[in-house]
């Protein structure tokens, strides 16, 4: 079987492909297509199976992280939606939960209100009402309303459409009734309606995740369509696969109908790859830091789990998102990051990107600005040859140029001094955002490893660990390319929910059927989407999940629900699950009252095969000379001094397992380079995992790889 | 009264800056980790999904270290019911007690705020405390849910000062059995106060184990230097304005009962130096209902919380301040013994929401001359505070109570925010899904109010209409306000549109008073909220035309308020400049040459 991995990034797109018939695994970078992102995958994949010698028709898989769906929402340029809605509720998605942003506040923005993503003429209330608590109809739909509303919107020009009413979640027939009307009135456009997104209780958080799917529909589906038919068109007979926001893959067809579930699709790859290499290596705690060209996305994982957000907390850019997401934060920094001078005389780095056209200044591409690349061009860190394999070609001269040009001056600094500068400050930025995700929290960064992923992690992440305070770094096999490398150990993995109320001190035989037949209903809905996205029967794993709170209570805590048909027995297990889940959160439980079930959820998964490395050979040398490719000036900052130092380049390719190599060195490969300052030292795994600590490590995270530098100390 | 004092056990002791920070972040996450328990635990609405709740770590002195970013009107104020239980108690505090508080006279902020704290011993010393408040849905006052004409403060419930709900870990069964033959909602009550209990558990296992990470002298001197910093931080702020006393006053509409009389509510602020003082002595006399404010508990939260607000605006300090007690040493707070913000024991004082809001608002008014760039016009500065309540068909209570948003004004920039809580309120609305599901009362409308507000360059916020519809007889109690009061415009900026109160609108429409009592609603009869939307900031004709147009295809504003207000002609969605320009030309020559600074 031959899969596929690509992530689009900002910059880059990433490709690895791994032949599990040869047990090869092959990478390949090509510069992104943000006008259509699609054509940088398919040249990509061609490419990558030209140099693996594979034919294009024999991928079996192609597995896709995609920031299209999160460009829309950090651009703010998606669809123009509109909006059906219940009489005399119009301004739920700007009233919000009446709740300001922040608490000490007079000059905040509110985003749902300064960029709501539905404006107010295009929200149209329609007569129509239904009751709690069994969602009766108490005012029937008035359909001649919807008719003249959908007129309405049609001739404004709207996008998508979107119905949201109250109480959906109980009952969807006028959400029903009023999407059949728009597509017999309107059969072309995109309609959702909010109980098919997400039917769960709570009108605010329902309808802004309805609205923000339909917000991002219209480009999402017609990228994922786009794609489609360009792999066909290349020739490309496999599947396409999608990573979702919550780590696991969906298909396209899946994708489509949903795509408010990939907001975080690009960042996911990344941490899934984190977490796995830490299993592999045996690091438990883990810091994963991918640095692109445009961006870093900054992830803390304790004890070797991605930590997925309670969706009643997910959010995205201020808008609540009611889906399955791993807690990831994207930062606006990268190799790209255009340094300047502000209006008050500021030196600034970022969060502006000079992307991968024009480029950073060295790409000779016509980029005036110098960025965070070329920082790292000047102090020598990064070799004109090497930039991508030597593919393309840098020009240092353009480099100084911008630095001197548009900082220098200013700023009265030497070219060198300039560089670090630039380096000091994205770095801090970086850093910043790690302590708002671990210290802030309690988390204390120093008992972690940073995992440098990304084409630029490997350059920034040992100062941004003396920054924070971490004494070791893990560089993957191919850092580069991590996002697509965790598209391949991803599952398929979908959520079905239902909202199904009821108290379980009262359940009647009428109801234990009703819960079962549910189950059952969502069940086979699951297996079958995963059989029909072509997953053996024996890899298929299906979670039932009763979502229960006391009565009266206003937040649901999970309970495994027992195999087989529900029976007053299952219902006592469920009971007894859900207090044990409230006395393991809140430490508490209340075994006299009444336990309630408001929905019933299915996760099911889809196994993937996992990802086998080739092992590396034992070489258990000391800065090798094999591997030695020259030497070179670098300058690296040591106690407050700026410095250069003869600094020799290793190839990473021929360094073998056990091998140190002692700071100051560069290790240099295809998609990354890797910086060792002169009180670092480096050593490799047999996994062919680089490791980077401080030479005077004590404690922290070093201490697990401790014994692979004994040889030195 | 000594509000907070620097600890004078702690030597110089330099603390890493990492250290520093993680210790604050942990401390942070503790106090987020309590007020999580607590509204994901509790029962009633008003704390689960309004967020009505406050939850922190504090010093042996009571000083906040951290606390939840809940609603600031529930967090400023345990430090003052901690030093009220302290005063009673003495020594008599031990491991694993949890102690009660809720009296308005000792630190609370109104009687069915009740704080459960739970002293920290670290090897046999005491070193802390966690505290959680909520507000409870019934403390068996004289009627159920909120009140606004009562004699006094024994008619208000259940009011208690250092007594043990645990003592030594053990449970007052006596306590909970005369909780819950005295309340009137005895489930959700003791589900409360048990997620009350839970938060205060988890923060003090949660600081203990803080301290065996990092040893108790660093993390003491760890929080001593963050309140050091956020006091820095205050003081380099106030000292940015010019010496000198600023001044505003404004009314409120009655008392509650004696509906003819409105009461002043007068605010100067006195600066030198790095200091400030906020004097309310000025202000009405205390009144003979509930309509008082207590001193600690309610005042000075709410200035500390809009001086915050002002000073170290969140969205606008590039430095993050931890939210503790240092950022208030440079300031004093000054209210007459006698006065609405000081009343005499046994005055009631159940109803302080209005009144707090107006001072807040009355503090922005003052200091907009000399700090232009960080206040805004009139806001709503009001608190429709409505509860509602009935009884089932077991003949048992329900009981609900809702936080009825306001709007700020419009600000330097830009428009004022709809539809939120004003200052030291930040609450959450409770689902109207959620509501119909579990109570006998539906909601028939929740709106922005169209077309109201004051027009400006930058243009008030809007408030919102909210109709509720009684399912079984009940009660409903309303501490309203601005009915009689207009928010105020700014530079030109026009005033903003007061409350309303209107009974069976769909029927037989009635006007009600902005404060009732315990008034009676039959099955079947609706109440409708209009609160108020926010004075402008500038002059409206200096708005642009196309804004105008975007207000006007939203529905936000009218037609002819687009025309009268601001001069701009629409026709056929679209703007008639030369139509605009002759409109605007007539506006300036009839209403003349100087605009006002403030209009009201």
């Amino acid at each position: 079987m031959v899969r596929v991995g690509v992530d689009v990034g900002g910059t880059f797109t990433d490709l690895i492909l791994v032949d599990e018939l040869t047990n090869q695994i092959h990478v390949h970078k090509v510069p992104s297509t943000l006008e259509d992102q699609s054509i940088g995958v398919i040249n990509g994949i061609q490419e990558l199976c030209e140099k693996a010698g594979v034919p294009v028709t024999a991928v079996d898989y192609v597995l896709h992280g995609t920031t299209v769906a999160t460009n829309i929402t950090i651009e703010r340029n998606g669809a123009a939606v509109g909006m059906l809605t219940t009489k005399n509720y119009r301004d739920i998605l700007h009233i919000a939960r009446h709740k300001k942003m922040e608490n000490f506040s007079i000059q905040q923005d509110l985003p749902w209100q300064t960029d709501p993503l539905v404006l107010r003429r295009n929200r149209i209330p329609i007569t129509e009402k239904l009751a709690a608590p069994d969602g009766r109809v108490k005012v029937p739909l008035n359909e001649k309303e919807v008719r003249e509303a959908v007129q309405r919107l049609k001739d404004s020009n709207v996008d998508v459409v979107v119905i949201s009413f109250l109480f959906s979640f109980l009952n969807d027939e006028h959400e029903q009734l009023a999407k059949k009307i728009v597509k017999e009135m309107w059969p072309e456009v995109q309609c959702f309606t909010s109980s098919e997104i997400v039917p769960q209780m709570r009108e605010y958080e329902r309808f802004s995740t309805a609205a923000m799917n339909a917000y991002v529909a219209p480009r999402v589906s017609k990228y994922l369509e786009h794609l489609v038919s360009a792999l066909d068109h290349a020739g490309v007979e496999g599947e396409l696969h999608i990573m979702q926001s919550s780590g696991g893959m969906a298909t396209s067809e899946m994708a489509t109908e949903k795509p408010v579930t990939l907001l975080k699709s690009g960042p996911s790859g990344a941490v899934l790859a984190t977490a796995w290499c830490g299993d592999l290596e045996g690091v438990k705690n883990l810091i994963s830091v991918d640095i692109g060209g445009t961006s870093a996305d900054i992830s803390v994982i304790p004890n070797g789990t991605p930590k997925i957000i309670n969706p009643r907390d997910a959010e995205v850019n201020g808008y609540p998102v009611l889906v399955p997401m791993i807690d990831v934060e994207v930062i606006g920094a990268g190799g790209g990051s255009i340094a300047y001078i502000d209006a008050g005389g500021a030196f600034r780095v970022g969060p502006k990107s000079a992307g991968a056209n024009p480029g950073p200044a060295c790409y000779g591409q016509g980029g005036e600005y110098p960025c965070v690349t070329d920082a790292n061009v000047i102090l020598g860190r990064l070799d004109p040859e090497q930039f991508l394999g030597g593919d393309l070609q840098l020009h240092p001269e353009l480099s100084y140029k911008a630095v001197e040009e548009t900082l220098c001056r200013q700023l009265d600094m030497t070219v060198e001094e300039a560089a670090l500068g630039i380096l000091k400050i994205i770095n801090n930025h970086m850093a910043l955002c790690i302590r708002a995700k671990s210290v802030s929290k309690g988390i204390d960064p120093r008992e972690f490893a940073l995992f440098a992923a990304g084409g630029a992690g490997p350059l920034h992440s040992v100062d941004l660990a003396e920054t924070i305070g971490c004494n070791l770094v893990i560089v993957p096999s191919y850092p580069g390319i991590s996002a697509a490398t965790g598209l391949l150990v991803g599952d398929l993995k979908y959520d079905f929910i239902k909202s199904h109320i009821n108290r379980l001190d009262k359940v009647t035989p009428e109801t234990m059927t009703s819960i079962s037949a549910a189950l059952e209903t969502l069940s086979s809905e699951a297996q079958d989407q995963l059989l029909k996205d072509g997953v053996n029967p024996e890899d298929i794993v299906v979670e039932r999940i009763a979502e229960c709170r006391y009565a009266g209570q206003g937040f649901e805590l999970r309970a495994a629900i027992p195999d087989g048909p529900i029976t007053e027995q299952t219902i006592e297990i469920i009971s007894k699950k859900f207090h044990e889940a409230h006395e393991e959160e809140y430490g508490h439980h209340f075994p006299e009252n009444v336990v309630e079930l408001i929905t019933l959820r299915i996760v099911a998964t889809g196994k993937t095969p996992s990802l086998a490395l080739p092992k590396l050979e034992i070489g258990d040398r000391i800065n090798p000379g094999e591997a030695l490719m020259y030497e070179r000036d670098t300058v690296f900052e040591v106690n407050g001094e700026i410095q250069r130092f003869p600094t020799p380049r290793y190839d990473r390719s021929k360094l073998l397992a056990q091998d140190v190599i002692t700071g100051p060195a560069i290790i240099v490969q295809r998609d990354s380079t890797t910086s060792v300052p002169p009180h670092w030292q480096a050593t490799v795994s047999e996994n062919g995992t680089l490791f980077v600590a401080a030479k005077a490590a004590q404690g922290g995270a070093a201490e697990s790889v401790e014994k692979l530098f004994s040889k030195v100390r | 009264m000594t509000i907070n004092q620097a600890n004078p056990t702690i030597v110089e002791n330099k603390i890493d800056p990492v250290t520093l920070q993680v210790i604050g972040g942990a401390l942070k996450t503790i106090a987020k980790e309590m007020a999580h328990v607590m509204y994901r635990m509790a029962y009633s609405s008003l704390i689960r999904e309004s967020e009505d709740l406050g939850a922190g770590i504090f010093d042996i002195f009571g000083n906040t270290l951290a606390e939840a970013d809940s609603t600031p009107m529930q967090l400023g104020c345990l430090p003052g019911y901690i030093r009220g239980f302290q005063e009673k108690l003495g020594d008599n505090q031990h491991p694993d007690d949890i102690i009660w508080n809720n009296d308005p006279y000792a630190g609370a902020s109104h009687s069915p705020d009740v704080a459960l704290c739970q002293p920290i011993f670290y090897k046999g010393e005491l070193v802390g405390y966690a505290g959680a408040t909520a507000h409870h849905l019934d403390m068996g006052g004289a009627q159920p849910g909120l009140m606004i004409d009562v004699p006094d403060v024994y008619a208000e419930g259940l009011i208690l000062n250092g007594v043990k709900l645990y003592d030594k870990g053990v449970r007052n069964e006596t306590l909970f059995e005369v909780i819950r033959q005295k309340v009137r909602t005895p489930v959700q009550v003791i589900g409360d106060l048990e997620a009350q209990v839970a938060a205060c558990r988890l923060g003090a296992k949660r600081f203990i184990e803080l301290m065996d990470k990092y040893g108790k002298d660093t993390v003491v001197s760890a929080c001593e230097e963050l309140m050091n910093y956020s006091e820095r931080m205050m003081r380099k702020e106030i000292a940015k304005i010019p010496d000198g006393v600023y001044e505003a006053e404004s009314w409120l509409d009655n008392d509650g009962r004696n509906l003819d009389k409105r009461l002043k509510v007068h605010v100067k602020l006195t600066k030198q130096g790095e200091e400030l003082e906020v004097d309310v002595s000025g202000s009405a006399d205390q009144v003979s209902t509930a309509f008082n404010v207590a001193y600690s508990g309610a005042l000075c939260v709410s200035v500390h919380s809009v001086l915050r607000s002002i000073f170290l605006d969140t969205y606008t300090t590039e430095e993050e301040v931890p939210a503790n007690e240092g950022a208030f040493r440079p300031i004093k707070i000054t209210a007459r013994k006698g006065c609405i913000f000081n009343p005499v024991k046994p005055a009631a004082l159940f109803s302080r929401g209005n009144q707090v809001n107006t001072v807040a608002d009355l503090i922005i008014k003052a200091l907009t001359p000399v700090l232009p760039d960080q206040t805004c016009a009139g806001s709503a500065a009001n608190l429709q505070f409505a509860s509602y309540a009935g009884l089932d068909e077991n003949n048992e209570y329900w009981v609900y109570i809702e936080v009825n948003e306001g709007s700020y004004g419009g600000r330097p920039g830009k428009d004022g925010m709809d539809a939120v809580d004003f200052s030291s309120w930040n609450t959450m609305n409770n689902p109207i899904e959620d509501l119909d599901m579990h109570i006998p009362l539906v909601c028939e409308q929740y709106e922005l109010r169209e077309d109201t507000g004051g027009a400006g360059r930058w243009r008030g916020g809007l408030g919102i209409v909210r109709w509720n519809r009684f399912l079984t007889d009940g009660f409903m109690t309303m501490e309203g306000d601005k009915h009689t009061v207009r928010p105020w415009g700014y530079k030109g900026g026009l005033p903003g549109t007061s409350a309303n109160l209107i009974k069976n609108p769909d029927t037989t429409p009635e006007e009600l008073p902005s404060k009732i009592n315990g008034y009676r609603f039959q099955a079947g009869e609706s109440v409708q909220i209009l609160v108020p939307s926010s004075g402008g900031y500038g002059d409206p004709l200096e708005r642009s035309p196309e804004q105008v147009l975007e207000d006007v295809l939203d529905e936000i504003i009218s037609i002819e308020t687009a025309r009268r207000d601001y001069g701009v002609i629409i026709k056929e969605r679209k703007i008639d400049l030369s139509a605009t320009e002759k409109q605007r030309a007539k506006i300036r020559a009839t209403r003349g040459a100087a605009l006002s600074l403030y209009s009201e």
